[in-house]
């Protein structure tokens, strides 16, 4: 039981931290584990142990926020723009503007982001976990990162980029 | 390519997931589109950033808080009754509440169609004729109680029907002979009620009504077995709506 615990716990108190914050990351953790260990026993196999662990953690998460209530989702209209730290500080801002933004996000498209582009998880797993097809998280996380880029405010290749990305 | 489906396709592009050709074609517009491919660039860092966010360690108290939640968890079902906790081992066997329900709604909605449709002619039957009795041949014009014998010869004409009419429902039930000379007497009575009472109805509802006549009697005329009996029972149906609509109205029924 313990070994299990090491092995998801940086995954899963990570992603609880980005979805729920990280005043109540710990308290959704705990919980996460507990229904973990309780199921265990039930489990029937019919995903991997990780996409059950990252469903029961995405699903605990945002039942929390809906318990809680404490974040209103971020409607187009309500997208406010960070403001752009100075230049010198650009390359140690960009994480934690990120965060900001992360935070200002409705809940359903921090998950999408958390799975995806933080956690590295396939578009794949990413359905499994979400319980939804691959075209829906595809077109999610589109949606997510399009959001991500309002928050940012246009221009975020100049202000923090430290040279031309060689996806382009 | 438009701007706007190039920048549907850009986290695809960007996450390597577009095919040869379709990589292509957004590549090829980026190099052209400034706008695009400041908006790629942009997404790119985003993508970046967000892959390089530093991961987040848990704290040390979380594996405490852990055990302390399961300790506090099993004391708490060591102390509900024994009938409780079987009961809780069960429940994980059974599907959720919610689904539970609709599950059985829908099984009762399936059970009860299947029953209306497949329910015995004679009990159809019984319905209609009972409500012809009550409502189109008065109560008095049928003899006391004189039970048919099972094999008599299937009633000719309404007069004979209208006789021996107090135990059509048990006939009914018998013989199938029995069950189409009511009906055609039902008709021939709620087309003569109908007669009686399209005087009251207006040029365009006698016509519908004429024309829908002649329709369900071709309809009957050419079919045979069970659709004929359904054909004969929509008629009844029809003629009894068309009668009854008129008697409310005429009895001044809002």
């Amino acid at each position: 039981m313990e070994r299990l615990y090491h092995q998801y716990k940086r995954r899963v108190f990570g992603m609880a931290h980005r979805i729920v914050g990280a005043s109540d990351a710990e308290e959704v953790a705990q919980e996460v584990f507990v229904r973990v260990f309780r199921g265990l026993a039930s489990f029937r196999g019919d995903s991997a142990l990780s996409t059950w662990i990252y469903r029961l953690t995405v699903n605990a998460s945002l039942t929390h926020l809906t318990k809680r209530g404490r974040r209103k989702e971020v409607g187009d209209d309500g997208l406010t723009e960070l403001p752009a730290p100075p230049v010198a500080e650009r390359d140690s801002a960009l994480a934690a503007r990120i965060e900001a933004a992360l935070d200002q996000l409705p809940a359903g498209y921090r998950a999408i982001l958390v799975l995806h582009d933080v956690e590295g998880l396939s578009h794949e797993e990413c359905s499994a976990i979400l319980e939804c097809r691959v075209g829906t998280c595809k077109s999610q996380l589109h949606k997510a990162r399009a959001k991500m880029r309002d928050l940012l405010g246009a221009g975020i290749a100049e202000r923090f980029a430290k040279g031309t990305s060689n996806d382009l | 390519m438009t701007c706007e489906r190039v920048r549907a396709q850009l986290t695809g592009y960007l996450d390597g997931e577009l095919d040869g050709d379709a990589g292509t074609v957004v590549r090829g517009h980026l190099r052209t589109c400034e706008a695009c491919r400041a908006t790629a660039s942009d997404e790119a860092v985003l993508r970046d950033g967000l892959r390089s966010l530093p991961p987040v360690a848990p704290p040390n108290s979380l594996w405490a808080g852990v055990q302390a939640r399961l300790a506090a968890e099993e004391v708490a079902e060591s102390k509900r009754p024994a009938w409780r906790r079987a009961l809780a081992r069960w429940q994980r066997f059974v599907p959720a509440p919610r689904v539970a329900i609709t599950g059985a709604l829908v099984a009762a909605a399936a059970v009860a169609v299947v029953y209306w449709e497949t329910r015995p002619v004679e009990e159809v039957a019984r319905e209609q004729i009972a409500w012809y009795r009550q409502v189109v041949v008065p109560p008095q014009q049928f003899a006391p109680e004189a039970p048919l014998l099972k094999n008599q010869p299937a009633p000719s004409s309404c007069a004979t029907v209208a006789d021996a009419s107090i135990d059509v429902s048990e006939a009914l039930a018998l013989d199938g002979q029995r069950a189409e000379a009511a009906y055609d007497c039902a008709i021939q009575d709620l087309l003569t009620e109908a007669a009686n009472v399209r005087g009251d109805w207006s040029a365009t509802q006698r016509s519908a009504f004429d024309d829908k006549v002649k329709a369900m009697r071709e309809v009957i005329a050419k079919a045979d077995g069970k659709p004929k009996q359904r054909a004969t029972r929509a008629m009844v149906t029809y003629l009894q709506g068309a009668v009854t609509r008129d008697q409310v109205l005429l009895a001044g029924v809002p």
